[in-house]
Order: C-alpha cells, then structure tokens, then sequence
C-alpha cells in the first residue's frame, strides 16, 4: 500500500545536487546529446526542434507544461518513437534513430516510463530481469540475479518477497521495481520519466540516494518531474520545454521556481483572443444542475464538494493524471472514486450512479480519446451523428434516414460541418469535423449538462473557434458546460470558473478574474500563486 | 519468512490435477482393468496424440495478444500422412531421417502462422484459421480416402518400445524438450509477452520474434503428435481427427492455461488432456451414449472456468 502522497518541503540544498555540478562542469563530454528533434503525430507537431544534452555524472531535469513534448523526447530517446529529423548522439556516436528500447538499452539509454509496466503475472523477479536476456541465452545464473535484484530492490523499499507475482505488489513499490529493472541493465544514460509521482517519501529519498550514487559513477540522468521542489533538490541543471521546442538550459540555482514557471508558460497566443465569443450573459448564474459532494478521488486524498449551474461554463485542469479526468468521468456517472453525484432538474434531484442514469437526467459526455471512445469508425457520418438519438427518427416503428438527415441539417449549420457526403464515412473527416459530429450528436439529445474532455484536442484552430462559438450558444441557452482543458489559452478565455486539481485533490478554483495562464500553472503545480 | 501464498496459476494447475486425479480414481472404479500391465501402453497410447495437440495448442494461448493456433490438428494430420504415405516404406523413413523432417515441417508451418500474426498483424484467430482450412484440404487432397501403413517402428509407439510403453516417449521426449527450454530465457520471455507485452517491450524484449517462436513451438508440437497419431492409427486419414480441433482448447483452459496468456504450460495442458480423456473413458465404461460425451465435456470445462475466477478472485482480495 503506498502511503500518501505528499509535496513536503525538502531540506534545501541537500548537498547533493551541489557536488554534483562540480563534478558536471569536469566532465563536459555529453553521455547523450540529441540534436534538432522533431515529431509530428498527424497535424500534430509534439516536438518541433528540440536539443538536450545529459553530461556524465549529472541529473539534468526537463520540465514543461502538459503538451510540451516531453514525453514524445523521451519515447524517442528510449526508441519507441523515430524522430522525423535530428540526430541522437551516444558518447559522441551519432544515430538518426534507435530502433527499439532494445537498442536503446543496448547503447546505454535506459528508461523508465511514465506508465508503471509490469507483468503483473509473473514474479517480482522475472519483473526485475524483464527484457535483460537475447532469445535463448541467458547472461548469469539464478542466484546471482536473485541476489543483484534483491539487494537493489531493499535499497528503495523493503525488500517484497521475489517469487510474488508483480502485480500483488502495490503501486509504491510495482514503480520501485521498474526503476530497479533499468539499474540492473547497467545504464549509461537512466531517463526517469515522472517515476517519483507514485513513490512514497521514504522510496522517494532512498531513490535520490541511488540516483546521487550513480553520479558518482559516471552516468548521467534525464529526470522528468512535475514537482518543482524536487527539481530544485536534484537538479544541476534545468531544461524547460514549451510547445516542443528546449526554450533555455541553466544551472541549477541561476533561475528562481517563478522563473521557470513563466518559461513554461510562455506568451505566444495560441487562438485569437477574438474569436472567442463571449455572448454569454455576465450575470451570474442560475439554479444549480449538478452536485458533487464528498468527492474522493484516490484513497488518501481529501474529499471536495463542487457545484455547478445552469448557463455557466467551468475549466477542469490540472497537470496530466491529477485527477481533473477522474472527476469528469464520475460526473459522466462512468467513473471509480468515493461520492455522490446528483443531477438537479425541474422533477427534483436523482442520483448520477451509472452512464445510464446520467443519460436519463440529461448529462451528455464527450470522451477525450476520439476514436476508440467516441467513434463508430466503419458507420457513416449520418449514423455517427443519429445513433444515440434514433428514438427521434422513429416513422412508423422504423427508423428513418431521412429524419435522421433532416436533424443533421441544422447541425451542419450550426457547427460548420464540413461535410461534403453525410453518408460516407466519418473516418474521410477531418479531426475537427469528427469532433464537431460527435459533439452534434451530445446537443441533438438536448442535455441539460454536457461534460467534455479536453475536445479540442488534436483540432484545427478554426474548427476550435466553431466548437467554442457552439458552447457559448449552448451555455446562453442555460446548459451548464464543464469542459477539461489542457490548453491554457481555453481556459483562460473561455472558462467562468477553473477547478484546478492537483494530487487527486480539488486544490483551487479560479473565478472569472483571477483566471490567468500563472495562475493556472502555479496552481498545477502546487502553489498558491499570485 | 511470512507464510507463501501459492499463486493463482499454481491453484488452478492444483485444481486441475484434482479433477484429473479424481477422474483416474472412479476410472479405476468402475474399469480396475484399465491400468493393468497388459493395458497401461494402450492406454496412454490412446492419450498421446490428443494430450499433444492439447500442449501444441498452449504456446499460441501463451504469447497473448488474442493468440490462439487453430490450425494445429490438421497440421498433425499433414505430419502422419506425410510419415505414412510418403516417408516409411522409403529410404526416408527411418526414425532419424523422418522425425527431423517432420519436425521441420511443422515448425515452418508454424513459423508461417507466427509471422502472419506478428509481422503482418493478422488477427491470431484469422492467421490460424485460415491455415486450418489450408491445410484441411492439403490433407484431403494427399488422402481421399485412409491409407494403412506399412508395417513399421511407428507402430511400437502406441504400444511399447522394448518395456517402455511409447507413448511415454511421444509425450515424454517434448515435455522434456519443454523442460529444457524452460532453462533458457525463451519461455520467459514468452510468458512476460503474454502477460504484458508493453512491459516487455518498453524493457527491451523482442516481442515480435517471441511470438513467432511460440507458434514455431506449437508447430513443431502438432508434427510430433502427427507421429504419435500414426502409432496410434497405422493409417493416414485426413478426417477422423478433426474432433481434437475444439477438444485440445478445452483441454488447455481445463489445465489452467490463461488463454489471455503469461500464465501455465505444456504440463498444465497434459493434465487437462488426460482429465477429458478420463471422462470419455468413464462415460464409455458407464454406457453414457456418446452423443452426451460432449454436454460432459461442456460441463467440466465450464466447471473449471468458474473455479479459475473464483481462485483469480480471492487472490487479488480487496482493492489496494
């Protein structure tokens, strides 16, 4: 069981990190340098141009806003991801690409990922030595791994029995023993992708021991983290990351947390301010639509209560997997956690206990991932569009298309859907059109509540200001709107109030004028900000 | 040291030699004679060719990712035909030249299907099926009608070879194989890739290669119970086999294989052969007509499944 998560103040300047830079400036050959990295995912640009280097015997931090491209770095790094341009160099050895995370192993590069991957089957020590081996040779014997893993294990927790199948361990030490994978390949460069956000304080300080003994001997770590104290603890130096390009590399110490902060911020504007109608009416709101009460997201965490009405729309934000997504989903009456969720409508209130029930009280929800959430990708863009409202193309017991057609019509309209046959396939539409049909089909069932997650994501910028426009309609028409964003610009210009989450706690909420991308950030990442 | 909670593969193999154990005691019931001296060869001899189309159908369940190998009986058809017809009786069919062979061919068979799937993405029960209608009409085509065979040293393995009965070396010698494999880190992997295939591929294991090994095994497997299956017929016979095609799989879930993959083995899918075999058997003794054999069948398996869960269920306890 891990035991809570907390943000404590660590002591400062803990020496480590200190010893570590002097040793960094001596050693000035990179482990590993990449070089003008780009990736594009579809219209999506993760990284645009991006260069780091990790010195022998330093901790290098990469830190950046949801979005920056950190991740994709890493994936490619590790080779999971290729590059579509750059080079990765390996003590000075260039590569257009590795092929594999076994070839990146192979030439040193170790990475554990952000994912906490297990076979939760097989035992904690088949876990340990996963991937260590080539197809039928095996490097040393039993007892000598039984005792490596063993003793590398107890050095961040207290040592689980070997022989227990993985995925009995808890989250705490599962993620201890994926970081004890990478030790045990011997890495050259150990990249450590948000690895301490399921640790424990005590697993947390035993693996910032083992990360300052590696230094000693010569590796360098890429350590991703969205804890600010534990960057300013481990770091020698700091990369910040914003919009997939590295916007500065510094020593440890040279730039204060609000510094960085603002550098992950940035101030490029994304959409035109303009563009985001604001027909809303300035009042405050109406009657409430949806209660939320004693809302426990994580086990450990502190229970909330959040309330919404009629006619306002709310951001829900939060750095990736912080808990802003798990409340949408209990809200969408689909999610896990403590609580009740009560719908308020003109018959009294009902509890939101299923999809089902939700539907019935009116909350329409629109899933974050497109395809394999909202789509039916081999139906046409007509029956994407009627399927949860067919009941309304009813002619003489049997369903007509017509109908069905004629309803569609006046979205076309209001959405600008761009699409040239409602009968042919919604895969041949753009993502923002998809997008715009799937939302469609949540308004042509008039709910009283739509819920969206993160929507506009992966959607042109003209077809974001349509799907705005729709929701400002919708909310002047008294639909209460709570939409997860992870796009600051959204929530600062379209939102009436932010619930900012944190640890899987409700940690702020913004309202209208205190709404601003600092705000926002100092809040994702645990401060009170200005 | 705290007490060790066997696992939940090791629970349901528990249960699985249970049920086979009980079986064998009401067999021993109602039939003594069964396990007599005379006997006991036959018997097992009967075993042979459906427990090996039971472990040559496991490897496929354990590599994952939907795996399943349906075109495992007809690839053991194909090996006794092409033992019975084309190699004994030739300079060919001596057991050191026809048993390599014949191995080889059902290893690139299941090469094949282990490529279509990990290479070229084929759904696994697409892949093998399609194979399975392939090489049914492979077998057909080569044997209209059964053809017996020549007298040979195929016929002492669903006998005796000198006092060891020969089924004791069909089945024996892959277990073994098996054993031996288990030594190197191929079943490992094999099992990891079942049972994540991220985890393993993000740590570095070839995911791909591991799953066309798997189906190569299984191929290698089905080839060898096409030699046990001539021992037993002394004929080749495209159709009579067919059967084994759905009983081999409930012999692999009865076991305790995870058919999702990363958990059990090719003992677990003997003792799940024998457990079926012993019921038929019983079911004979007791004059159950054979048009009820497989509501039995049925009944087991489903039997097991629930238990499986039942076990997987308590293990995992309250959410952490």
């Amino acid at each position: 069981m891990a035991a809570p998560e907390q943000a404590a103040p660590l002591p400062a300047g803990s020496g480590m990190a200190a010893s570590n830079a002097g040793r960094a400036q001596a050693a000035t050959a990179p482990a590993v340098a990449a070089e003008g990295i780009a990736k594009s995912f579809g219209v999506t640009r993760a990284v645009v141009d991006c260069s780091v280097d990790v010195r022998p015997g330093e901790v290098h931090v990469l830190i950046g806003e949801n979005g920056s491209g950190k991740s994709t770095l890493v994936k490619i790094l590790s080779g999971v991801h290729r590059p579509d341009a750059g080079t990765i160099s390996i003590s000075g050895e260039p590569h257009r690409f590795l092929a594999s995370p076994r070839h990146a192993t192979d030439v040193g590069i170790v990475t554990v990922f952000q994912e906490i991957l297990v076979a939760p089957q097989r035992s904690v020590l088949a876990n340990a030595w996963l991937g260590a081996d080539r197809l039928v040779r095996r490097g040393d014997t039993g007892d000598e791994r039984r005792a490596r893993a063993g003793q590398l294990l107890g050095r961040l927790v207290d040592s689980p029995d070997l022989d227990m199948p993985a995925g009995e361990l808890g989250l705490n030490d599962r993620q201890a023993l994926c970081i004890v994978r990478a030790l045990l390949r011997r890495p050259r460069m150990l990249i450590l992708d948000e690895s301490t956000s399921a640790l424990d304080i005590s697993t947390r300080d035993n693996l910032f021991a083992t990360i300052s003994e590696l230094c000693e001997s010569g590796v360098g770590v890429l350590f991703i983290s969205h804890r600010m104290d534990e960057v300013e603890r481990i770091a020698d130096r700091i990369t910040v990351m914003r919009s997939g390009r590295n916007v500065s590399t510094t020593d440890r110490g040279q730039l204060s947390t609000a510094q960085l902060v603002s550098l992950m911020i940035g101030s490029e504007q994304v959409v035109d301010g303009d563009r985001l109608s604001r027909h809303r009416s300035g009042d405050t709101p109406h009657a409430p639509t949806l209660r939320a009460r004693d809302i426990r997201l994580r086990g450990s965490a502190r229970p909330f209560d959040a309330e919404f009405h009629a006619g306002e729309i709310v951001g829900l934000a939060g750095l990736e997997g912080h808990g802003q997504d798990d409340f949408l989903r209990l809200l969408s009456g689909a999610g896990n956690g403590g609580g009740r969720v009560t719908a308020i409508g003109p018959d009294g209130q009902r509890t939101v206990s299923s999809r089902v029930a939700a539907i019935d009280v009116g909350i329409a929800y629109v899933p974050r991932d497109r395809r394999t959430e909202a789509l039916f990708p081999t139906l046409s863009v007509l029956e994407n569009f009627g399927v949860a409202t067919t009941r309304a193309d009813r002619r003489v017991g049997l369903v007509s298309r017509r109908a069905t057609r004629e309803r569609f019509a006046q979205y076309i309209g209001r959405l600008r859907i761009l699409a040239p046959q409602p009968g042919g396939a919604i895969t041949a539409l753009s993502g923002g059109n998809q997008q715009k049909v799937i939302l469609a089909r949540c308004l042509a069932a008039s709910p009283n509540v739509l819920l969206l997650n993160d929507p506009t994501r992966g959607v042109d910028l003209g077809a974001k200001a349509d799907i705005y426009t729709a929701l400002a309609d919708a909310t002047a028409q008294g639909m209460t709107v709570i939409m997860l964003s992870t796009e600051l610009i959204e929530l600062v210009e379209l939102m009436d109030r932010v619930l900012v989450f944190r640890e899987g706690e409700l940690f702020r909420e913004l309202q209208r004028g205190e709404i601003t991308r600092t705000n926002l950030v100092a809040g994702y990442f645990g401060r009170e900000g200005g | 040291m705290p007490h060790r909670i066997p696992s939940v593969s090791q629970r349901r193999l528990g249960f699985a030699f249970a049920l086979a154990l009980a079986l064998f005691i009401a067999n021993l019931i109602v039939l003594p004679s069964f396990v007599s001296g005379s006997q006991i060869a036959g018997t097992v001899g009967t075993l042979a060719p459906f427990a090996l189309a039971a472990m040559a159908s496991t490897p496929a369940f354990l590599s994952g990712g939907g795996g399943i190998d349906l075109s495992i009986t007809p690839l053991m058809a194909l090996s006794n035909i092409v033992l019975v017809t084309g190699l004994l009786g030739t300079t060919l069919g001596t057991p050191i030249i026809a048993i390599p062979l014949l191995l080889a061919m059902g290893a690139v068979v299941g090469a094949v299907n282990g490529m279509m799937i990990a290479w070229l993405r084929f759904p696994p029960v697409i892949a093998t099926l399609g194979m399975f209608f392939m090489l049914s009409g492979l077998d057909l085509g080569l044997v209209p009608d059964p053809v017996s065979a020549h007298a040979s040293w195929v016929d002492h393995l669903a006998g005796s070879v000198g006092p060891v009965p020969g089924a004791v070396l069909t089945i024996g010698v892959p277990l073994l194989l098996w054993a031996l494999l288990r030594r190197t880190p191929l079943v490992d992997s094999i099992l990891s890739v079942g049972d994540s295939a991220p985890a393993a591929f993000s740590a570095g294991v070839n995911v791909d290669a591991v799953r066309v090994l798997a189906y190569l095994i299984g191929g290698v497997l089905a080839a060898a119970g096409g030699i046990a299956l001539a021992g037993l017929v002394q004929s080749a016979d495209a159709q009579t086999y067919t059967g084994y095609t759905v009983a081999a799989l409930a012999a692999v879930a009865l076991g305790g294989t995870n058919l999702a993959g990363g958990a059990g083995g090719l003992t677990p899918s003997l003792i799940g052969a024998a457990s079926i075999y012993l019921l038929d058997n019983l079911l004979a003794a007791l004059h159950v007509s054979s048009n009820y054999v497989q509501v039995a069948y049925g009944g087991a398996l489903l039997v097991a499944v629930v238990f499986g869960s039942l076990l997987l269920n308590r293990s995992r306890g309250p959410a952490r």
